[in-house]
């Protein structure tokens, strides 16, 4: 029978220092950490209509961080995914568009150590991004797509240092694309050519430095209470592509909020949980 | 703060700037199209543009756009409010002709209506609601109401919109409902269009075999004439649900739109004539854009074509022409179905 035990950082703190002691097997913690967000938006598709709408959304992102393998402290491995989600108004606020996107990536990071209390990650994430806009009053082309997918250059550089007798870790993550796929379609095609007579010709695009870009950052800081850490920062989105004689943009800037923790899992038959770790199972 | 700890900060100040301004000014790089301003001029050009390079009969139907622009812009000056702006607005969409063609705004929406207003209107609701036709105790399935005429020999339905659906099992109880009928007329007069789905279900269950009843292209550059090349319009035969005996579709100037399309898919169907009075047509796909000031333009974008590529544009003609007979009308008679009942015997 399959075994997943999902404990704290107390009890792993606690179980590491005396695996220290006893030079018993390394564990690779997973960094895991949940944030939420509001967000203003600002969202231009020329598709649905000329005119830039601007509103506000709310977002969700959760992130996975753990190294490879517990003896090489130097790569690892990370997965995101984030939710966003909006309205948007056109400036003479006579027309709403509703904005909802998903990300997904997933990819590696080599760690630097340049010097004590900082770490730089540089590394690589393929990603997809599926957006859904649409404007309702719109007749035939109601609907659009943010249909992409893309291999990103990421990094991230985290400060840890101690302020008010507190250990604080800043730090900021960078996100941008180099190579993908898009979808695009063309600014007079309607959806039902498309989508119920199949006609796709030129809506896929290969995108690169020349036709997409994305930006994304997150600058945040981790605070440390008794018995969990927040994490409190600044987000954003800078998105603009083109093709078909279109350019499209999405914009979104977040105040985020959240929490972090570390997690260790044992599932399967080979990674079972030493017998000090007490499961609802047993 | 130890010095080791300032030059770190210093570094990290720097480099966040560095990075912030370069995600600012790198998305900088593409063009976007100039935005006009929310004025009289700016929403006259916006509307303009967005017809001159969206919508779909510039050249078919001749219309030069040009000169429109140049009539159009010297009236602006004189321009005192808003209702006054939009009915000149709606003025020149109404150059184009077209069906497809509004502009919406929060107190009224401009439209052209030749295209059946100056025809005769060939349809009495009166009449096909009494009893020698639908009568008191018609049937509604989806929304096709349906009874049986002419002493139970056929099967008379009226589908007065295709933006209401229908499903396959609305349609299968009409089906055994006429079975011993010898055939159907299919009255899609006065309904002004909606959904091409519903078109092409309710033509499949009239075809034997898939066929290829239309084309359609599309507007792929601003340009007068950057279509895309055509994609065929199949209509397929229903896999479980096919009416193998005959049909008449009656039809009139207000049979627009989708129903323009219903149409033109039925014009090849093995057992189907087409009965009335011209379609009112409507052959161009429409898609929404706005000005400025939040209005909402409709235009046709999607040039539609029949089987042998010609615009179904300005409407299609019957098999049969046949058009109510005052006299007829008089006595309650609606004598384009009783053409078709004629040509069912």
């Amino acid at each position: 029978m399959k075994k997943v035990n999902i404990l704290s950082l107390f009890f792993l703190i606690c179980f590491i220092g005396s695996a220290q002691n006893s030079t018993e097997k390394k564990y690779a913690l997973i960094t895991t950490v949940n944030t939420y967000g509001l967000s203003a938006l600002n969202l231009t598709d020329p598709y649905l209509s000329p005119m830039p709408y601007r509103g506000t959304g709310i977002l969700y992102r959760h992130e996975n961080r753990r190294f490879l393998s517990p003896d090489n402290t130097h790569i690892s491995m990370i997965n995101r995914l984030g939710l966003l989600g909006g309205i948007a108004q056109n400036p003479s606020k006579s027309a709403s568009m509703i904005y909802l996107g998903t990300n997904f990536s997933w990819g590696m990071h080599y760690h630097f150590r340049p010097a004590k209390g900082i770490q730089l990650l540089v590394g690589g994430l393929w990603d997809m991004d599926f957006g859904f806009k649409t404007i309702s009053r719109n007749v035939n082309n109601p609907v659009n797509m943010d249909l992409a997918t893309n291999l990103n250059l990421s990094g991230i550089a985290m400060y840890n240092f101690s302020f008010l007798k507190r250990d604080l870790r800043l730090q900021l993550a960078l996100q941008t694309p180099l190579v993908g796929y898009m979808f695009v379609p063309e600014s007079g095609a309607s959806y039902y050519e498309m989508f119920d007579l199949g006609n796709l010709t030129n809506t896929t695009h290969f995108s690169s430095l020349h036709n997409r870009r994305d930006f994304r950052q997150t600058l945040t800081l981790d605070v440390p209470f008794k018995h969990s850490t927040l994490r409190v920062g600044l987000s954003s989105e800078t998105l603009k592509y083109t093709a078909n004689d279109l350019v499209f943009k999405r914009n979104e800037f977040s105040f985020v909020f959240g929490y972090t923790y570390d997690l260790l899992i044992f599932s399967g038959r080979k990674n079972k949980a030493p017998h000090n770790f007490i499961s609802t199972n047993e | 703060m130890r010095p080791e700890t300032i030059q770190i900060t210093q570094l990290m100040k720097k480099y966040i700037t560095i990075v912030l301004l370069s995600a600012f000014m790198l998305p900088s790089c593409m063009n976007e199209p100039q935005i006009q301003p929310n004025t009289y001029e700016g929403n006259f050009n916006s509307l303009w543009n967005i017809i001159d390079s969206k919508y779909c009969y510039l050249d078919y139907k001749k219309i030069n756009w040009d000169s429109i622009h140049s009539v159009y812009q010297d009236s602006i000056a004189n321009i005192n409010d808003d209702v006054e702006f939009f009915d000149l607005m709606g003025g020149m969409l109404g150059k184009l002709k077209d069906g497809h063609v509004n502009l919406y705004s929060n107190f009224d929406k401009s439209r052209y209506w030749k295209w059946y207003t100056d025809y005769p209107s060939n349809f009495n609701s009166t009449i096909i609601y009494s009893r020698r036709y639908l009568g008191d105790n018609y049937r509604i399935a989806g929304n096709l109401r349906y009874a049986l005429i002419d002493r139970g020999n056929v099967g008379y339905i009226y589908y007065g919109s295709f933006a209401d659906g229908f499903t396959d099992n609305n349609m299968s109880y009409v089906l055994s409902y006429f079975r011993n009928c010898k055939g159907i007329i299919l009255d899609v007069r006065d309904n002004g269009g909606g959904s091409i789905s519903y078109s092409e279900q309710l033509a499949s269950y009239f075809f034997t075999k898939t066929t290829v009843t239309g084309y359609i292209r599309h507007k792929k550059g601003a340009g007068h004439s950057d279509f895309s090349e055509p994609v065929e319009i199949k209509t397929p035969a229903h896999k479980t649900l096919q009416w193998q005996r005959p049909v008449i579709v009656l039809t009139n100037r207000m049979s627009f739109s989708a129903t323009n399309d219903f149409v033109n898919r039925m014009q090849l169907a093995p057992n189907a004539r087409v009965v009335g009075d011209k379609t009112g047509g409507g052959g161009g796909l429409p898609l929404s854009s706005e000005l400025p000031n939040g209005w909402m333009v409709r235009f046709s974008a999607c040039p539609m074509f029949d089987s042998n590529m010609q615009h179904t544009e300005w409407g299609l003609e019957p098999d049969v022409w046949s058009s109510l007979n005052p006299a007829d009308e008089s006595k309650d008679i609606d004598t384009i179905i009783e053409t078709a009942v004629l040509l069912l015997k």
